[in-house]
């Protein structure tokens, strides 16, 4: 099988949003399953090592998307940049003997420790193929890093995650890739495994990313293992991926592996769940009230829900031109 | 001072960017310029980052003629394969960049050829007609002289029928050196407007002078040349607030081309006002339950495909016309329909994203290795820190993020609400 296509590089960000995953935890306390997040991660690295089985050109990273940050899961730092030409700082030199040492160490016990790196060949004790232990290995080490550097030492949980931030590494790392393997042909993808709410303050770089996407030709897939999310269903609509909520988050992998796992090609052939319907009303910067029609500042375009002399964003006064429009308003008014 | 052709500085157009370029090439280990070359595009790109003015008002919603020289000038090969065709194909390009960036504004083509302007294309804000006629234009045969002062007339008929509240400009791409205007355009262009001046004619070349016509109608023309700085379009441009751009090569011919599609600065007196707009309900199928039938959308009526029946599309929410795309101007109730993420894609250029500091690495702390965004080693010796959330940026990631991406993925990760929670907590304790 020559590689007749470059493969797939896929970015997949999956929100660790603590307050929803504590909360689901404690709801099915009571039931079956005492730790989802557990079960979920478990589902999402089979995902992720079938995606890399696929086709061997194919490219994996995973970000997470917490509540004060974003953090490349996968690939970590230095491995993400061991095809680059070495550079001749003794700085990396430290570094490279260091991994080479702790690299030694794993031979020994699978366990390593947050400080190890993918650079160099590891092999692993138990079989596994090298590249999936890898990945399995490094998701782990930094997740449990990042749970436990939480930040958040003021103790106050948010129950939004920073998807907008996610979103541009991810799209920063696509960019990036795609330069790198331009002769290859290299395509892209990003999936959402979301949990959190939506947070309206960052509904400006949410949609400049999803506007990037879609420049950048990279479809954003969306799996929705709790409440639906507005802003993502807009985000898959424009850039052309699939929104999906799932009604069971136990059966993730299912989804995972039938739903998203297909590329572009072959998406065509399958009967994927429809298209969903999206809200494209905008809400008014006064009431946050969507609205059908609506007057928009001609100077900084905001959106207001009723007509006002004044624009209360840029304080631009209007010149009594607007006043057709009110006038118009009240002839259809009595119809 | 202007009289001899200069510019502000002293330096001729042509002298201005990319000099010395040859100075800063490196050979790589394969014997490429090409990674060097890229580097002094980049660098001229950055600069012209840190010099976007800031705080000022932009013409949003823009109405643009482009006009398009095809005289006999336009065959000439210095362009590849011609003037005309490398013209058109950037066009293109420049078509759809343009109403990515300006969704709710308008573009339509002329053409000047013969002494005489047409119009290829009225004003309209769907991208591809444009991109037909301009891949149509490829085929008309260039002949003659282009008529400067045609051409603005045919615009400015239309043009200053636009909203005041819009922008109004003119794009020429020129390629000839001369214009020639039939003799008696002048008491044309006086009947239309008493305070036009026109200047001689030196054997068939016209010298258009002060266009105080063209400002009064608040229209700012654009010209970019293809061979040399011509007097007459340096005057045009002054007077009417443009951008006068003499082409290098192509990719300087892409660059300065590019630089229209962002909207510019508007005029000190524009109007501003409060445009009604309809946000329509997107349906994908018919909920029979309700009694909805299929119907045939506004916009193909005229045709005779069987395009645009069915039950999908956008309803104006004033009058209930069906639409298949966005945006568009009802044809039946005149409200203009747009969706939210339409304005939205025009955000970034009212929240324009600050530009980063430039810092040498050895200068700062050993921790930074690695971009924050593509997480690329650093091994330049150049890196750019965002200085709202201090992250340090390979150059590759700083013109991505300012040019494309428009928001700043460390800011992006920063709960915005942090400052607000605090003083929250705050009062909570106290
Ligand atoms: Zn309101
Ligand atoms: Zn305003
Ligand atoms: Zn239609
Ligand atoms: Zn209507
Ligand atoms: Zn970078
Ligand atoms: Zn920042």
């Amino acid at each position: 099988m020559a590689a007749e296509e470059g493969g797939c590089l896929l970015v997949v960000i999956v929100d660790t949003n603590p307050v929803w995953w504590g909360e689901n935890c404690m709801q099915t306390e009571s039931g079956v399953d005492e730790n989802q997040l557990h079960k979920c991660l478990d589902s999402i690295m089979v995902f992720c090592n079938s995606h890399l089985m696929l086709n061997s050109e194919n490219k994996l990273a995973v970000l997470a998307s917490h509540t004060d940050q974003s953090k490349f899961l996968y690939p970590k730092a230095e491995s993400a940049t061991a095809a680059a030409p070495p550079s001749v700082e003794p700085r990396e030199d430290v570094i490279s003997m260091a991994t080479g040492e702790e690299s030694n160490d794993s031979m020994f016990s699978r366990t390593n420790g947050p400080g190890s790196c993918g650079e160099g060949k590891q092999t692993s004790s138990d079989g596994r193929h090298e590249l999936l232990a890898q990945l399995d290995d490094s998701l782990i080490d930094q997740l449990k890093e990042m749970i436990l550097n939480d930040s958040s030492q003021d103790n106050i949980l948010r129950a939004e995650t920073m998807l907008a931030g996610a979103l541009a590494l991810a799209l920063c790392y696509i960019h990036r890739m795609m330069k790198e393997h331009t002769k290859q042909g290299l395509k892209s993808r990003i999936l959402v495994i979301k949990a959190g709410e939506d947070s309206a303050s960052q509904y400006l770089p949410f949609m400049n990313a999803v506007f990037t996407a879609q420049k950048l030709n990279v479809p954003i897939d969306a799996c929705l293992l709790g409440k639906d999310s507005g802003l993502l269903q807009q985000g898959s609509d424009i850039t052309g991926g699939i929104y999906l909520q799932i009604p069971n988050p136990m059966g993730l992998l299912q989804y995972l592996l039938w739903v998203f796992l297909p590329d572009a090609d072959t998406r065509e052939k399958l009967v994927l769940p429809p298209r969903v319907q999206v809200d494209y009303r905008a809400a008014c910067f006064c009431h946050r009230n969507l609205i059908d029609i609506g007057y928009v500042c001609s100077v900084c375009l905001s959106i207001f829900c009723h007509f006002s002399p004044i624009c209360s964003t840029c304080q631009t006064t209007f010149k009594i031109m607007g006043r057709p429009g009110k006038a118009k308003k009240r002839k259809l008014l009595p119809k | 001072m202007d009289e001899d052709g200069e510019t502000e500085t002293g330096a001729y157009i042509w002298e201005g960017e990319y000099e010395k370029t040859w100075e800063a090439l490196r050979e790589d280990e394969a014997g490429s310029i090409q990674a060097s070359v890229d580097d002094i595009v980049s660098r001229a790109k950055r600069r012209r980052l840190l010099e976007r003015p800031a705080d000022i008002r932009l013409g949003m919603m823009r109405h643009l003629f482009v006009v398009i020289d095809l005289s006999s000038a336009m065959t000439d090969q210095d362009l590849r394969p011609t003037r005309q065709h490398c013209t058109l194909k950037l066009l293109e390009g420049f078509i759809e960049e343009y109403f990515d960036q300006n969704p709710i504004s308008q573009l339509g083509l002329v053409v000047t050829r013969n002494k005489s302007a047409e119009k290829l294309t009225e004003l309209g804000g769907n991208p591809q007609r444009h991109i037909t006629a301009a891949r149509k234009a490829v085929d008309m045969a260039c002949s003659g002289e282009p008529s400067l002062q045609n051409s603005l007339e045919i615009c400015m008929k239309t043009l200053r029928y636009m909203p005041g509240h819009t922008s109004r400009e003119i794009l020429i791409i020129l390629g000839s050196l001369t214009t020639c205007d039939p003799g008696d355009v002048s008491k044309t262009i006086k009947a239309l407007c008493t305070n036009i001046r026109l200047v001689n004619f030196l054997d068939g070349k016209i010298g258009l002078c002060f266009h105080q016509e063209l400002a009064s109608y608040n229209i700012r023309s654009s010209v970019i040349g293809l061979a040399a700085e011509v007097r007459v379009c340096a005057k045009l441009c002054k007077g009417t607030r443009g951008k006068y751009g003499v082409i290098l090569d192509e990719c300087h011919f892409k660059d300065i081309l590019m630089q229209h599609v962002s909207p510019p600065p508007a005029a000190t007196n524009t109007e501003s006002s409060l445009v009604r707009m309809g946000f329509p309900y997107h349906q994908l199928s018919a909920n029979v339950a309700s009694g909805e039938t299929p119907s045939m959308c506004m916009c193909h009526l005229d045709g005779n495909e069987e395009q645009g029946f069915g039950s999908k599309g956008y309803f104006c929410p004033q009058c209930k016309g069906k639409y298949c795309e966005l945006p568009v101007e009802c044809k039946s109730c005149g409200l203009t329909l747009v969706s939210a993420p339409h304005l939205a894609r025009s955000y970034h250029h009212l929240f324009p994203l600050d530009a980063s500091v430039e810092l040498k690495l050895s200068n700062i702390s050993a921790e930074v290795s690695h971009c924050y965004a593509c997480q690329v080693r650093l091994t330049e010796q150049l890196l750019y820190q965002c200085q709202k959330c201090q992250k340090f940026f390979c150059l590759d990631c700083d013109l991505f993020i300012h040019e494309t991406l428009h928001s700043c993925p460390g800011c992006a990760n920063k709960p915005p609400n942090q400052a607000l929670n605090d003083s929250v907590n705050n009062r909570n304790n106290t």
